[in-house]
């Protein structure tokens, strides 16, 4: 698997600020994979990805992209990339068809416009203006407006926000099945969902440092609550018990209990992505 | 097609679907409602203080119209992410504003022409136009970035106007003296009228043309150079 980013102690401080907003961050993001950089509002997430999209250049550190340094790459490096901002980015009085031609017309692929707002639910809604659309049809749109050109990684910001589940979920599809096609993925995001159904790896970024960088399912096992939580019924009554997981198979009372009485659930103790921010940072997401 | 001519199409129908065309059309109406109620002698005395309004000032409010209502729907950032530089992106900006001030001038000239039987340079006048619609084009930018939002950049522009018109009228009404005009011509709006003046009378004082097409053409150039692309980038990236 091909290293598509190679960051090594990148810094950034914008020119109006007293420190870096980045500080001294260094990562990977390998090809195929959908990599999620989670953190609270204002960790810098959103400027390591203008960074890596290159709208801020000014840093300091490195940035290999296939291992070329980012900042000797020319504008057709846009051609490779595909960026979903989460704030809209159309003009609300040009149709979104309009608005879709006129994007894909800079680049040498462009994909099949038709299929990409069909496959969204919204190319029975192209020739209404923008201006006119839903938060959520805009959403959809911004997602469409990143794939215009068939690109070979794609940068989304909090790409699911503001959808209803229904849509946020042909949009998690969609991108499960560019990364199926070998695609790789930026996501910056808050919402935990996103990062449990998508991610393959995430990093966690508090006030502009990497805290930890690990698998979802890694982090689980790392921080989650090695115990098994049963509900059963006594005398029609909920009850429940909790057990360590070690050596579940030898603990006689748990045994005793499945054999016993009737089971109504068994959960081990998972700990959601959220409560495992909040270990790795000691931050809330907000 | 090319990236540019692409980014000039994609400006030129915006101008039409923002309604920023069609206002400056109207604007060019009112001028040729006021030219029918003016003899030959006063639509020639006016005519360059029309085509001047329409470069200095009308191209300024039309792109700082332009400019807040991107700003606010966040579509420059989505441009920078194409492969297309900053610099095409601005100088496909700046040849729809000049779109602008060269559409008022042929409508004005062509209603001088049939109202009055006005007739002046008109390679010339094109010439001066587009060299101080550049100018003032930097100038708009530089007054659009420099504001938070659209009446903001009202507020630096009455502020700009007032700076540079004011001594021009000043000379006009002989209080500042003839021998000053030289240092009336570092005010942009100065210079533009002076060359616009110029070829509408058909009366050139050669030294003064020659410095104000450089001047204008120098300042273009500095202000793209160092204020407007610098700070276009900047704003289109922090939105």
């Amino acid at each position: 698997m091909g290293v598509v980013f190679n960051v090594e102690n990148l810094s950034f401080k914008y020119p109006s600020a007293k420190d870096d907003t980045i500080k001294g961050i260094t990562f990977d993001v390998l090809e195929g994979e959908i990599f999620g950089l989670l953190g609270p509002s204002g960790a810098g997430k959103s400027t390591i990805q203008k960074i890596l999209i290159k709208l801020l250049e000014d840093y300091r550190g490195s940035i290999k992209y296939f291992g070329k340094d980012l900042k000797s790459l020319d504008n057709s490096f846009y051609e490779e990339i595909g960026v979903g901002f989460e704030m809209p980015v159309h003009f609300s009085k040009l149709t979104a068809l309009e608005n879709m031609k006129f994007f894909s017309g800079f680049y040498k692929k462009a994909a099949d416009i038709q299929e990409l707002m069909e496959r969204v639910g919204l190319w029975e809604y192209r020739d209404l203006k923008v201006g006119e659309f839903s938060k959520g049809m805009k959403v959809r749109l911004n997602f469409v407006r990143a794939m215009l050109n068939n690109p070979r990684v794609l940068f989304l910001d909090e790409v699911t926000n503001g959808l209803d589940p229904k849509n946020a979920r042909i949009i998690k599809d969609m991108i499960a099945e560019f990364r199926a096609r070998g695609g790789t993925v930026f996501l910056t995001t808050h919402l935990m969902n996103d990062v449990e159904q998508l991610c393959d790896r995430i990093a966690f970024c508090v006030n502009g440092r990497l805290t930890e960088t690990s698998t979802p399912r890694d982090l689980k096992i790392k921080y989650g609550k090695r115990e098994v939580k049963v509900e059963y019924m006594v005398n029609g009554t909920t009850t429940s018990s909790t057990f360590p997981l070690d050596s579940i198979g030898f603990n006689d009372e748990f045994l005793q209990l499945l054999k016993t009485k009737e089971i109504e659930t068994i959960h081990s103790g998972e700990t959601s992505m959220e409560e495992i921010f909040i270990i790795v940072t000691g931050v809330e997401l907000k | 097609m090319s990236s540019l001519k692409r980014l000039v199409a994609g400006e030129l129908k915006r101008l039409v679907r923002y309604k920023i065309l069609p206002v400056s059309l109207a604007t060019a109406i009112l001028w040729i409602v006021l030219l029918l109620f003016l003899s030959e002698s006063e639509a020639r005395e006016a005519a360059p203080l029309i085509i001047f309004i329409d470069v200095a000032v009308m191209s300024i409010l039309l792109l700082g119209a332009s400019h807040h209502l991107e700003k606010q729907e966040g579509t420059i950032r989505s441009m920078l992410v194409m492969p297309v530089s900053p610099g095409q992106i601005l100088a496909a900006k700046t040849i729809s504003s000049m779109v602008l001030a060269v559409e008022s001038v042929i409508i004005t000239s062509v209603a001088l022409f049939f109202i009055h039987g006005v007739t002046f340079n008109y390679i010339l006048l094109l010439l001066f136009v587009a060299i101080a619609g550049a100018a003032h084009a930097g100038i708009g930018f530089v007054l659009s970035l420099r504001s938070k939002d659209f009446t903001s950049m009202l507020c630096l522009l009455i502020g700009y106007m007032f700076v540079f018109i004011i001594p021009s009228f000043l000379f006009r009404f002989g209080v500042i003296d003839a021998k000053y005009e030289w240092l009336l011509m570092i005010s942009p709006p100065h210079s533009t009228n002076h060359l616009i003046t110029s070829a509408v009378s058909g009366e050139f004082k050669s030294a003064f043309v020659i410095a104000g097409c450089l001047y204008l053409i120098i300042l273009a150039a500095g202000l793209f150079k160092f204020a407007v692309y610098p700070m276009f980038k900047d704003n289109a990236v922090r939105g």
